[in-house]
């Protein structure tokens, strides 16, 4: 645990890095995808990566120094102080079904699209207009 | 022209994020005093064991400290299958569809997916009934239990989830959480309240009302899961209607 | 038993889970049930006002937990006022729909009712909530009923603007997700009350980003300018009941959760400037949208979104008297507006015309409901024996109070716009002339009742608006008051 606790203050800018900015790039790359790709269905994998980005900032940011799992088990009664911020963890939970449940029913529609114009190319679906 | 205006959107986003995110450090303890609660966070995680005799202090605040939020969430879960059901397929409607597309799968899946399917149920039902005690819950469990189920819906064309059992369960399970909390409301003045005789710290039954209410989770999840599997499953794209 | 505001999402719940057993044993359930439940409310928000009015505000706690610790849910005379009028509409849009589309199967029907209900229970939910977190739960549940419902009709164009609706909603839910995290990091706590209270101690980049995050995703729900895109398709698709249920009972909620936010939750300078020019340019786009229009429930929905647009400037503007007169405007969009769909959709029933042409001659087929579209109408515009005459006039006055003269001129012109496309479509039904066809649907009672009742009241709080404005004024005050909010809640702690 010391070592663990030494190596993170020493290469802790790194690893900022790292979380923060997987979480971002991976908003960025679904943004990119929602918003300039033309296949329906990279456009829900796109919203599921936005969705994947903010669940996984949510969880870097309940993260406490070595911190472990907030679970009281046998021999952590006390351990209080040593556990991670569990609201963030709670939260993403409720984010994770919610974004499930969209995600179910954007397939859906595309499947009702693709049924109705045989494509899922979505220039040649816009017949109404932004 | 518009790809650039998504572009710099896009790159506004992300300096933004980035310049935010640097003002909050990584790994810093912001959960506030942990004896004398100022922030949400030290007062779960002083309470979950103190009064609540709950290990999984994750599992306290879904189901007891925020459980309104997990009510609204299940919700949100049934309310996408019902939409789910409503948008794609509609039984007295497209009696066409009744066919789900399988592959044809061979005889080593066929007799693994058998084997595996009753222990990928009973792990399912470990997970949520122990959520209280560790990682896992009622969440967990129904997704674990919706693999076992889409398992056996691409290996055998001819496996059937049994339809009527499953509204009932769904239905049943889903009333079941809403009047657990109407008895907390009745008995103690408080939605969902949980009893006050709560059992010890890290015993199965322990917690109150938490793992109960977690098992209802689990069973709705499950079969709402499942439900939305064999609805996909079930419609043959490409063919007009 | 005692009535307490959880009943207002709980009742709801209970009826949805089931309605797919009760239906098995009673063919027609699903169609009773979600009106007993919708009275049911309408009941408890009465009793409950009552109680409000005499108390101040009535604090629910959930699952035990004081607040801040726990979910509480919070009538105040504002929120009361709203989830009032919220559980009214759904009762009558339910009495409307009541014999909707007979001809669907017994299943469908089911798919619809609980979605259409849980979507007025989820819009009370985001009213009456008092947790942050709670409120992003109960805009996804609307979310989610929204786009099911836009799509319902599963031709091409109802997937499309289904799908449309939903790629900006979850956007939307992404960005209300990053708020949500970057306030509960800085404040350490969920709570609206003592997010309120500690707001001031976060540094001011955090909070800028924050509030941005929140305009943009709350600017979606609440179908302000550019935002508002997914709008006049999802209103034009939807089924009647639903376009109509998206004017009086989700756009409300969505006004109230930007609202809520931006007059609670921030301190931030220069908040009512924004607000006053994005609603006017909102409503300028709108109704400038609407007069080149050739569709009819296309022509409603734009000048619903023109409608909200000038409700935000009176939320804008800010002395009491301009919110008491957001207030009143909203009632009054939420009344009008859906009586305008309910009409309106009558007339696309008769003629198998979805645009304007079909207008053509109607008074003749349907005297009465021709009637009532241009009663409905001349109150939206805001002639005086109507209760739209009001709303408009004190949102005036509060902009002369203010000075604001040039906002002035800008409503009076919008005024204009209007007069011209609902003259338009009230000439088309009076005089334009009418190729013969075969008989007509005649609305069934039910439908009449709700109609009539609408009219009714756009009548009487056009002649007797102090009927309602005693009401109106103290949920004003609640709005205004914040300190008094923050104390209340966390003063019982």
């Amino acid at each position: 645990m010391n070592e663990f606790n030494e190596l993170f203050i020493k290469y802790k800018d790194l690893i900022t890095l790292a979380v923060y900015g997987t979480a971002i790039m991976l908003i960025i790359i679904g943004l990119y995808a929602v918003l300039l790709k033309k296949h329906l269905v990279k456009i829900v994998i796109g919203l599921s990566i936005i969705d994947a980005g903010v669940h996984l900032l949510f969880v870097a940011v309940g993260y406490i120094q070595t911190g472990t799992a907030p679970i009281f088990s046998p021999g952590y009664e006390n351990a209080a102080d040593k556990m991670v911020d569990p609201v963030p963890q709670a939260l993403v939970l409720t984010a994770i079904v919610i974004g499930f449940a969209v995600t179910a029913l954007a397939l859906s529609l595309v499947i009702r699209l693709y049924k109705h114009h045989h494509t899922a190319n979505i220039e040649q679906i816009k017949s109404l207009k932004w | 022209m518009k790809r650039y205006i998504i572009f710099l959107f896009i790159a506004v986003l992300g300096w933004t994020l980035a310049q935010t995110f640097r003002a909050i450090p990584f790994g810093a303890d912001r959960r506030g005093n942990l004896d004398q609660p100022d922030r949400v966070a030290a007062f779960y995680l002083k309470e979950s064991p103190e009064t609540l005799q709950t290990a999984n202090s994750i599992t306290a605040i879904v189901v007891n400290f925020r459980g309104f939020d997990t009510l609204g969430e299940v919700t949100v879960l049934f309310l996408a299958a019902t939409g789910l059901a409503s948008i794609l397929y509609r039984k007295e409607e497209d009696d066409e569809t009744e066919e789900r597309i399988t592959l044809i799968s061979s005889s080593l899946v066929r007799t693994g997916a058998k084997i595996l399917f009753p222990l990928i149920l009973l792990l399912g039902i470990y997970v949520f009934i122990h959520g209280h005690l560790t990682p896992g819950g009622g969440f967990q469990g129904g997704a674990i239990i919706a693999t076992g189920f889409l398992l056996m819906l691409i290996t055998y064309k001819r496996f059937d989830t049994n339809h009527n059992l499953m509204v009932w369960l769904e239905s049943l399970a889903g009333l079941a959480f809403v009047a657990t909390g109407l008895y907390g409301l009745f008995t103690y003045g408080s939605f969902l309240q949980n009893t006050h005789s709560v059992g010890t710290l890290n015993d199965l039954i322990s917690g109150g009302l938490i793992p109960l209410i977690y098992i209802f989770i689990g069973i709705k999840v499950g079969t709402e899961l499942t439900n939305i599997l064999d609805i996909l499953l079930k419609i043959k794209p490409g063919k007009q209607s | 038993m005692v009535i307490s505001p959880v009943h207002y999402i709980v009742a709801p719940l209970l009826a949805a889970f089931a309605i797919p057993l009760l239906s098995k044993i009673y063919k027609d359930a699903a169609r009773v049930v979600p009106g007993i439940v919708l009275f049911y409310n309408v009941i408890i928000s009465f009793v409950l006002m009552k109680q409000v009015l005499k108390q101040g505000m009535i604090n629910e706690v959930i699952a035990g937990w004081q607040p801040p610790w726990g979910i509480n849910l919070v009538l105040t005379p504002f929120t009361g006022f709203l989830a009032a009028m919220i559980s009214v509409m759904g009762f009558i849009i339910w009495l409307y729909g009541f014999r909707f589309k007979r001809t669907l199967k017994g299943g469908v029907v089911k798919y619809y009712e609980i979605l259409q209900m849980m979507m007025i229970a989820g819009s009370i939910g985001v009213i009456i909530t008092g947790d942050l977190f709670n409120m992003f739960v109960f805009i996804e549940i609307v979310g989610i009923t929204a786009y099911s419902l836009t799509a319902f009709y599963r031709d091409r164009n109802g997937a499309e603007a289904g799908f449309k609706y939903l790629l900006l909603g979850s956007l939307a839910s992404t960005f209300l997700l990053l708020a949500i995290l970057l306030i509960y990091t800085q404040t350490g706590t969920l709570n609206m009350a003592q997010i309120a209270e500690r707001m001031p101690e976060v540094s001011s980049g955090i909070k800028i980003t924050a509030l941005v995050f929140f305009l943009i995703a709350l600017g979606i729900e609440a179908e302000m300018f550019p935002l508002n895109g997914w709008a006049p398709d999802a209103y034009e698709q939807a089924p009647s009941p639903t376009s109509a249920t998206f004017a009086a009972v989700v756009s409300i909620a969505g006004v109230y959760a930007l609202v809520r936010i931006l007059f609670t939750l921030f301190d931030v300078a220069g908040v009512h400037q924004y607000l006053i020019v994005m609603g006017f340019v909102t409503m300028l786009v709108a109704e400038i949208a609407a007069v080149s229009q050739k569709n009819l429930k296309r022509m409603l929905a734009y000048s619903s979104i023109g409608q909200v647009g000038l409700v935000l400037i009176a939320f804008g503007v800010g002395s009491p008297l301009a919110v008491f007169g957001a207030l009143f405007l909203m009632l009054n969009h939420a009344v009008i507006k859906s009586l305008l769909f309910m009409t309106g959709s009558y007339f696309i029933y008769n003629s198998g015309e979805k645009r304007l042409e079909g207008l053509n001659g109607m008074h003749k087929r349907l005297p009465y409901v021709s009637a009532l579209f241009s009663l409905a109408a001349f109150a939206i515009i805001g002639f005086p024996p109507f209760s739209g005459f009001w709303s408009k006039f004190y949102i005036l006055i509060a902009a002369s109070d203010q000075k604001m003269i040039f906002l002035i001129i800008g409503i009076l012109l919008v005024t204009i716009i209007e007069l011209v496309y609902y003259l338009r479509s009230v000439g088309r039904i009076y005089f334009a002339k009418e190729e013969m066809q075969d008989i007509a649907h005649k609305p069934s009672v039910n439908a009449l009742i709700a109609m009539s009742f609408l009219a009714l009241f756009i009548i009487i709080i056009g002649i007797y608006p102090d009927i309602i404005t005693g009401y109106i004024n103290q949920a004003a005050a609640a709005l205004l008051d914040k300190t008094h909010y923050v104390q209340q809640i966390l003063g019982s702690k």
